[in-house]
């Protein structure tokens, strides 16, 4: 077919609205506001300040991912069994989730958790009840932006894990039982390093957002919760250092695509071969 | 072995209220007399209707829907176009413009958001609507690419060739042939679109000032406080939403007959 | 030929198989099958052959009936506990291990040592003719290979029997052949029992000690393949089994039966007198000879080379014979057709067939 010049329009799109304002962000890294070439903004991202942040970050981040790792695989793995009925509809009811705006998401925990929410009530009536006082705060201290994560991020878990796993051929796991595994015995062998592949891009799905997010420390986390994402939001929206603001933002974003690569080379290395 | 599907079933049903229980106390709250939110007040539309009395909220519903017609419309557009084009290209040219797209996609939000802003003021372009627009139609556009693609791949190469050969001009050819060929993935990459845009926030915020979309208005609202407008107005974007899921799973359903 | 013990290995005792409640995919199958036999479950599509297989590995539970073992039950053994191994259709190997830990799997299950383990495998990939594959993976092997694997998958745990599901079904036709061969070989160096699954009918003639013939669900036949060929039990039988030509008859009297307006002497008695039955001739059993010198008379309708015998349809008062012959005739020829006794195979006329 010759439609070359169809791509036209696509290409110098891309140029202009992805590839010049990434330009952007790494020129304005290593320049000062006068413009003269510096690496002062990479060296100042190196005080103990930021680096405890990106560390609380990259820590809530993993331990958000691996909660719903745990908790959605047996939900997928469940999902994803033949004679499961009504099947259809509970996927659905993963996905629905995912598609729900996810500001809408988090103001739900938000009313839940707020002083006069009804989760929070309900906890300090029953401390009461027993005698204590009822003056407990669930909301803006890590606990809740964690529980946030994990409730904005888990279908990004569970669909992927599902897809994997019922892609799973049947014959497979009957063949291992045939050559005589039992029911742990398959599943350690055979049906988790074949859902591996469902796993990484279950942990991509969820750290990526993750570790970036500033909606959910802002709302749950309060103003002196902060995490990377915060950091950026500040430099641009409040300090105006738009140099230090775009050092973090590619510092960010060389981490996220280091940590994917190793991921992917590990996963296809060691995908099956784990066990 | 009947008590172990009961275990299962329960575990599923037990995620499935944890995700839901918050929105259905939200959904449940939007109808409460009483303004508070543990305690039941007797069943009212109050919300509701003070809801479509505030002009900033309909402005922001306003905003919403046009930045996500126009830009679906304008990223459906160059991504076809896109996609059409690429598929005729050599590996090399090829590979690069789909590094562009897998660039953009792998990009956290808060980067291409910040990015953008930089690029709108650095050509000095004030930030409102138009830069709004601008920023939804580039997320969009790898979208609608990678939903094209595929069916590209899967048409018969030979269809085209075999039109050409009846006598159809180039560009009959890809009207009548191509198009349809790949109507169904540039259907699903519309929709794919126009739902990315309604649900986005991160990078609206960064690339508008005053005008805003429901996500920023819910943003700004909630950080000012509980509202049970707030409820309202979340309780009927998760209806919508929900709608247009179930729509496009039937159309989609539908399609693949 | 190594030979077929006579002791009993696998009793099938009113097997029956019903899914979702109402399709019944097996009905009270009865069969025994012996050491070192090989069988061969013979039949169409949702004859119930792959779920007679299914649930002697142990995939599925039958309905009613029993499943014995050495004369144990095992209906409800799951399979890692049965002594019973199988060569999936489409080989099912493990695509996130390399060959050799395909065919370790059920040893490094076993917890068998790195030696012996190294050992086995090593053997079986020699047998199976893929030495030296042992670190490929096995999505960069072609179907043969794959298949291949497949079978020393199943036979590292050396198993008592080895069941196999249509092993062959995906390779072209001249792999297929030369697998037949080799698998026969293989059953009778390692004097094992096989038993094998496949609607295609000469696969079974040429690899099986007993053929089971099955039809919805049911037994219809048990024999050796030269029984099974030569004394059909029925018209589906003898149809499913190479070509034949089925026609309506009517048997006089014992050694005498009439058809196509003709009395034919044959060999079967105790049909009854004047009983309708449906007459079986093997193409390669009609014999051509001169217009006047046959016992029928007809025309050649048509005729085509089929390489070692040209196929003819030739028109009598009221069928088509199909025949296979050395001879060529012209279409149109008057011909006459002979019919020896011996290969007058009388059965009883089928309801419906």
């Amino acid at each position: 077919m010759k439609t070359k010049p169809f791509a036209a329009p696509y290409a110098v799109w891309m140029l202009l609205f992805t590839i010049v304002p990434i330009a952007l962000v790494a020129a304005y890294s290593f320049t000062t506001a006068d413009g003269a070439l510096t690496l002062r903004n990479m060296a100042n991202f190196l005080d103990p300040i930021y680096i405890t942040v990106l560390l609380r970050s990259l820590g809530i981040a993993l331990l958000c991912t691996l909660i719903c790792l745990l908790v959605g695989y047996p939900a997928a793995y469940v999902l994803a069994q033949k004679d499961f009925d009504k099947k259809g509809v509970l996927v659905l009811l993963f996905v629905i989730p995912m598609w729900m705006n996810f500001l809408l998401r988090t103001y739900a925990w938000l009313t839940l958790l707020e002083s006069n929410g009804l989760i929070t009530s309900t906890v300090n009536r029953v401390i009461e009840f027993f005698g204590g006082q009822g003056n407990v705060r669930l909301l803006y201290n890590y606990g809740a932006v964690l529980m946030g994560m994990v409730y904005n991020y888990l279908p990004f878990m569970v669909l992927p894990l599902y897809t994997s796993l019922s892609r799973l051929d049947r014959r497979v796991v009957e063949a291992a039982e045939d050559l005589g595994a039992n029911r742990s015995q398959v599943f350690l062998r055979v049906v988790f390093p074949l859902s591996v592949p469902g796993i990484f891009s279950g942990v991509t799905m969820v750290f990526m957002p993750a570790i970036t997010t500033f909606v959910i420390s802002r709302l749950l986390g309060g103003a002196q919760f902060k995490l990377f994402g915060d950091l950026i939001e500040q430099q641009f929206l409040f300090t105006g250092n738009w140099n230090f603001g775009s050092a973090m933002s590619l510092i960010m974003m060389v981490l996220l695509l280091l940590s994917m690569s190793i991921m992917n080379r590990y996963g296809d290395q060691e995908g099956g071969g784990i066990f | 072995m009947k008590s172990a599907g009961f275990f299962k079933r329960g575990y599923v049903y037990l995620v499935l209220a944890f995700l839901y229980m918050p929105i259905l106390t939200l959904i449940v709250f939007s109808f409460n007399a009483s303004k508070s939110r543990a305690v039941w007040g007797g069943f009212t539309l109050d919300w509701y209707r003070a809801l479509f009395q505030n002009s900033e909220i309909l402005n922001a519903l306003y905003v919403t829907l046009a930045v996500a017609l126009l830009a679906a419309v304008t990223a459906t557009f160059i991504g076809t176009l896109g996609a059409i084009g690429m598929f005729s290209m050599k590996n090399g040219p090829k590979s690069l413009l789909l590094a562009a797209a897998n660039l953009s996609m792998l990009t956290p939000d808060i980067v291409i958001g910040i990015s953008l802003m930089i690029l709108f003021l650095f050509a000095n372009l004030p930030l409102g609507f138009g830069t709004m627009l601008l920023a939804h139609v580039s997320f969009n556009v790898p979208y609608v690419l990678f939903s094209v693609l595929p069916r590209l791949k899967q048409m018969n190469g030979s269809a085209y060739e075999a039109a050409l050969d009846l006598g159809a001009t180039h560009w009959q050819a890809i009207r009548k042939i191509v198009l349809p060929e790949i109507m169904p993935g540039i259907l699903t990459g519309f929709i794919l679109a126009f739902t990315l845009s309604l649900d986005d926030f991160v990078i609206s915020f960064f690339t508008t000032s005053e005008v805003q979309n429901l996500s920023i208005l819910v943003y700004s609202m909630a950080r000012r406080g509980i509202h049970p407008t707030i409820n309202a107005l979340s309780t009927l974007m998760f209806v919508a939403i929900v709608a247009l899921l179930l729509l496009v799973n039937r159309k989609s359903s539908i399609l693949e007959r | 030929m190594s030979v077929v013990e006579q002791q009993h290995l696998i009793d099938l005792v009113d097997l029956t198989k019903v899914y979702d409640g109402e399709t019944e995919a097996l009905s009270r199958m009865n069969l025994y099958i012996r050491k070192k036999e090989f069988v061969t479950l013979l039949g169409p599509s949702g004859c119930g052959k792959t779920t007679t297989l299914r649930l002697i590995a142990g995939f599925e539970f039958p309905t009613a009936g029993q499943v014995y073992f050495e004369g144990k039950e095992i209906s409800s053994l799951p399979p890692y506990r049965r002594h019973v191994n199988t060569v999936f259709q489409k080989y099912a190997l493990f695509p996130h291990m390399n060959v050799f830990e395909n065919i370790a799997f059920g040893l490094r299950l076993k917890k068998v040592d790195e030696s012996t383990i190294n050992a086995r495998v090593a053997e079986m990939l020699e047998m199976v003719n893929l030495r030296g594959f042992g670190r490929r993976k096995v999505d960069t092997l072609s179907g043969g290979q794959q298949q291949r694997v497949a079978i020393a998958r199943a036979l590292a745990n050396r198993p008592e029997v080895l069941l196999l599901d249509e092993p062959l079904g995906a390779l072209d036709l001249k792999l297929r052949k030369e697998m037949q061969i080799e698998l026969k070989a293989m059953q009778q160096q390692l004097g094992i029992t096989f038993v094998y699954v496949t609607h295609d009918q000469e696969e079974a003639l040429t690899m099986s000690d007993t053929i089971v013939v099955m039809k919805e669900g049911l037994v219809q036949q048990i024999g050796s393949p030269i029984c099974i060929y030569n004394e059909p039990k029925n018209a589906f039988v003898a149809d499913f089994i190479g070509e034949s030509n089925i026609l309506p008859g009517t048997m006089l009297h014992d050694e005498l039966v009439s058809f196509e307006g003709h009395d034919f002497i044959c060999v079967d008695r105790g049909f009854g007198e004047n009983q309708p039955v449906d007459v079986v001739i093997r193409p390669e059993d009609v014999q051509l000879c001169a217009p006047n010198d046959g016992m029928l008379r007809g025309t050649v309708a048509s005729i085509v080379f089929k390489g070692v015998h040209y196929e003819m349809m030739i028109q009598t008062g009221g069928f088509a014979f199909m025949v296979h012959s050395t001879l060529a005739k012209a279409p149109g020829e008057e011909v006459g057709l002979r019919i020896v006794p011996f290969d007058i195979h009388i059965m009883k006329r089928e309801a419906a067939l």
